[in-house]
């Protein structure tokens, strides 16, 4: 079952990548984040070959000489970091058949991320929340930990309406010291909603990833003919000739999405629209460095 | 006219009309459900779109569903039928004769009739040859026999309501005669009409050639009318008497009544009670210049607008050509037979333009009479046989003659020579002293009548009355002192005494210009009325030799030339005002209306055509199909909906 969700091709895939944090922070263990106190004994660790982002002036050009290849040495102490992945568990997720069901992608990027990140030796905590209901794993390091998160998703089932705020206030209220926000959802709630959890977050000094999950129905609206729709929270139902509303319903999420991507440019969040018919590997690659 | 099928099983079909809805109640009760999480967003959407969507849901449904209509319809052969005559497949001769006499511009009449005959132009088996004549003939009436029905039926549309009416059974009888020479063994007159009661004498319809249609249901249709005008001039106005009569058995309420004198109007509004008359008087003062004044009466229109108006001619402004004939001239002009007579008319012409001509005996004997509107033959002792014919011919056309009679009168060559115009027969010369007696006539005044005492008669002739004269004033001893007598035309006034004083006082007293006014204005007014005229009759042109010869105009402007040999105009076939032109200018004027007896919508005592059940036997559906129609309403519905989708997609 627990393989099921995991994606293990593309965690094996992206084992060579790193997910960071783009700013300094003050990790309990050595890892791969930059540290944000100044190191005790800030010597030559180890070299390590050059990846986008390092800096320039660490490159260590003997080494370039003998081996033709970019190295930086690592100087400075570097930590490990926590995560806290929140998983969207209200109704709207539960649409979709089979791999393209929101709720199961969501849980599959949330379960391989989770794995390559306590892979790279940092802690990962899991809030699974609706409006109804929010479910928080606290956050734990070393790869055994996989177990019980995916144990945990398994569990979830979709249900409720979706309500951001609350659980991201709880989060927070459990990550007081740094961490790192995954968002997973479709974000099909009011814009200023959105808005005001990811300034919650962002006024907390911590940053912030976002998945917005949608299938391709909710994208394209491919329908033909006349469909009673019933909304998957709140059972309001409507009639609509689909060919004529396709236009225009087009324009609407185009709209919608455009808000959302203005929302996290404005707060300095990193956006990533997954649909449900893209892999898991093309949504992780746009948060991960090599 | 009504509407069948040919093939009615097919109608079955229109079942079908079912499809399209139930297609459409189907689809929307019964649509794909589906959850979906961005409800929001089509909520949102749609609310933009709803009502265009809806609008265009139901224009469709509608449409389809009448192309599905109408192609059920055409299969079941739609067709308009009416009840017609049965007719025989055999050919025959047939004249349609519609009733064209005014009654019948009642509503929709005459339309009406027209349908009817186009229908049984339609209806003529083959070989069969028509023709189309109106009940009352006009100028224009030239019917021939055809067989083309195009032709017929352009003859039928071409037909126009006349403003009179004819002897119906004497008409009828010559269409039949006329028929006798066609070409087919059958023969028949079919006429269509609304059974007024006017023009029928006999009322016998029962000739087996005579087919009847009754275009009107109604058996006392409601109507009121201008049925007649009085013109009376009183000093210096004039008063124009109207008759609206209410031939209806309800109450005409508040009439609007019109009485038009040139550019002057006075209304009025009258209530008239069921079947009765009511006269309105309007007074108009005559302080125009003009010689001769035209106008109209005219009510509020009904369903018949022609008798709604009548017209008149009022010419009493037009100069008076009177001839005095002053039997017992004198050199002191204050001795003469007609000195107090002359001061009289010059008294009246200061009111009432007048041209008088004062002859003696021997001179009138070479005057031409008929230039005069009144001649005064004052105590005229001899008399010629030529004048006392010209005399007859003169009263005859419509002149006054006025006689005194005095000394000089002989009672033989009077009694032998005047006899067919004096109003009785001489006798002898009374001699008392008399006064007059109060008048009794409704032609004098209380004025006239009040002072009749004051008038002393010493001699006077005793005359043995024709019973059709009039006695307008007598003396105390019942002796008459002023005789009317009517002959054709005209008038004659007899006093049986002298015009200057030697018989009587008469002249002298404050009576005699109230009665020489009076007998002034009668003969004015019978002058108008010779200026009347009905729509038909025919109108005497007075013809002079002239270069240009004379023109009639009539209502509609049309004009007529008029030439020596037709002394007679007779298309007086339009009522209204018309005029006679010589020279290029309008010389005289005379008015023709429609004949009131037409206004009464009173129906013949034959019971109806279409609710006798024998009769109703003998009908036919005839049969109009109407698929074509149909097809062209699938077309454009098919185009309609096929430009609708085009717009909506």
């Amino acid at each position: 079952m627990s393989n099921e969700i995991l994606d293990i091709e593309t965690a094996l895939r992206l084992k060579g990548f790193n997910f960071r944090a783009s700013s300094k922070v003050s990790g309990y263990k050595s890892g791969i984040h930059k540290s944000s106190y100044k190191g005790i004994s800030p010597d030559f660790l180890d070299h390590k070959e050059y990846s986008r982002g390092d800096e320039l002036k660490q490159i260590d050009w003997r080494l370039y000489g003998r081996h033709d290849r970019l190295y930086v040495k690592k100087f400075e102490d570097e930590v490990n970091m926590r995560w806290c992945i929140l998983i969207d568990q209200s109704a709207s997720m539960n649409y979709g058949d089979g791999k393209y069901n929101k709720f199961e992608y969501a849980k599959r990027l949330c379960a391989t991320l989770a794995y390559l990140l306590l892979k790279q030796g940092d802690s990962v905590g899991l809030v699974a929340f609706s409006e109804s209901d929010i479910e928080i794993i606290p956050p734990k390091a070393g790869s055994h930990f996989i177990t019980p998160i995916l144990n945990k998703l398994e569990t979830l089932q979709p249900s409720g309406s979706t309500g951001l705020k609350d659980p991201i206030l709880k989060a927070l209220e459990a990550y007081r010291s740094d961490a790192s926000f995954v968002i997973i959802s479709d974000l099909l709630i009011d814009t200023d909603t959105v808005e005001q959890s990811i300034k919650l977050i962002r006024n907390s000094r911590k940053e912030i990833s976002l998945f917005q999950v949608l299938h391709p129905d909710e994208m394209e609206f491919d329908f033909s003919g006349s469909i009673e729709f019933e909304d998957l929270e709140t059972a309001e139902k409507v009639i609509v000739d689909t060919g004529s509303l396709r236009h225009t319903y087009r324009q609407k999420m185009m709209e919608f999405i455009d808000h959302i991507k203005r929302i996290c440019h404005e707060n300095e969040t990193r956006y990533v629209l997954s649909s449900t018919n893209q892999t898991i590997e093309k949504s992780l690659i746009q948060i991960a460095d090599k | 006219m009504n509407l069948s099928f040919l093939s009615p099983l097919f109608l079955i079909g229109l079942a079908a009309i079912a499809l399209p809805i139930i297609a459409h109640l189907i689809s929307c009760k019964s649509s794909l459900k589906r959850s979906f999480p961005a409800v929001k967003f089509l909520l949102s959407s749609q609310g933009e779109l709803a009502s265009t969507s809806r609008i265009k849901d139901l224009l469709f449904l509608l449409l389809r569903a009448l192309i599905l209509v109408l192609i059920v319809l055409i299969f079941a052969k739609p067709a308009m039928f009416s009840f017609s005559q049965k007719i025989d497949t055999a050919p025959l001769s047939m004249a349609i004769v519609i009733d064209n006499s005014f009654s019948m511009g009642y509503e929709n009449n005459f339309k009406n009739a027209k349908n009817k005959a186009l229908e049984r132009v339609d209806a003529l088996p083959d070989g069969s040859f028509a023709l189309i004549e109106p009940l009352v003939p006009n100028n224009e009436s030239e019917s021939h026999l055809s067989e083309s029905k195009n032709l017929l039926r352009k003859s039928i549309k071409e037909l126009e309501l006349s403003f009179s009416f004819t002897n119906n059974e004497q008409r009828l009888q010559d269409i039949y005669s006329s028929l006798l020479n066609s070409p087919n063994e059958r023969k028949q007159v079919l006429l269509i009409t609304d059974f007024q009661k006017n023009g029928w004498v006999s009322e016998d319809l029962s000739k087996p050639w005579l087919e009847l249609i009754n275009i009107s249901n109604d058996t006392k249709p409601p109507n009121h009318a201008v049925s007649g005008i009085e013109l009376n001039n009183i000093n210096n106005s004039t008063r124009i008497q109207s008759r609206i009569s209410n031939f209806s058995t309800d109450l005409v309420k508040e009439l609007l009544t019109i009485t038009q004198l040139d550019k002057e109007e006075i209304k009025e509004f009258v209530n008239i009670e069921p079947q009765d008359s009511k006269t309105t008087a309007a007074n108009f003062t005559n302080d125009s210049t003009s010689q001769t004044a035209t106008g109209l009466v005219k009510t509020a229109n009904d369903k018949l607008k022609i008798d709604d108006v009548r017209y008149f001619i009022l010419n009493d402004k037009d100069e008076s050509k009177i001839l005095i004939v002053d039997g017992d001239p004198r050199e002191d002009s204050r001795l003469s037979e007609t000195y107090y007579l002359a001061r009289a008319l010059e008294t009246i012409s200061e009111n009432t333009a007048t041209n008088t001509t004062v002859l003696d005996n021997n001179s009138v004997l070479d005057e031409e009479l008929s230039v005069y509107e009144i001649i005064y033959l004052a105590n005229i002792g001899e008399l010629t046989p030529r004048f006392a014919e010209e005399l007859e011919k003169f009263v005859a056309q419509g002149g006054t003659a006025v006689m005194f009679l005095g000394n000089r009168v002989s009672i033989g060559p009077y009694n032998t020579m005047l006899k067919n115009i004096m109003p009785g027969e001489l006798l002898t010369i009374k001699e008392e002293n008399l006064s007059l007696a109060p008048s009794s006539s409704s032609i004098f005044t209380r004025d006239i009548t009040d002072r009749a005492n004051q008038v002393r008669i010493n001699k006077l002739f005793n005359i043995s009355l024709h019973p059709e004269s009039e006695v307008l004033i007598k003396a105390t001893d019942d002796t008459p002192f002023l005789i009317k007598n009517k002959h054709d035309n005209g008038n004659v006034f007899v006093f049986s005494s002298t015009a200057d004083t030697s018989w009587n006082n008469f002249s002298i007293t404050p009576v005699f210009l109230p009665v020489i006014k009076m007998i002034h204005d009668l003969a004015n007014s019978e002058r108008n009325k010779s200026r009347h005229y009905f729509v038909g009759e025919h109108v005497k042109i007075e013809m002079v030799e002239e270069k240009d010869g004379a023109f009639v105009i009539d209502p509609n402007g049309k004009e007529y030339q008029m030439n020596l040999e037709s002394k007679e105009f007779q298309d007086t076939w339009v009522p209204g005002i018309y005029m006679v032109k010589r020279t290029g200018e309008i010389t005289d004027q005379f008015v023709v209306n429609v004949d009131p007896k037409e206004s009464n919508l009173e129906k013949i005592s034959i019971p109806s055509i279409e609710k006798d059940p024998e009769h109703k036997d003998n009908l036919v559906k005839v049969f109009k199909e109407l698929w074509r129609c149909f097809l062209w309403g699938v077309i454009a519905l098919f185009v309609s909906e096929a430009v609708f989708r085009g717009l909506f997609s």
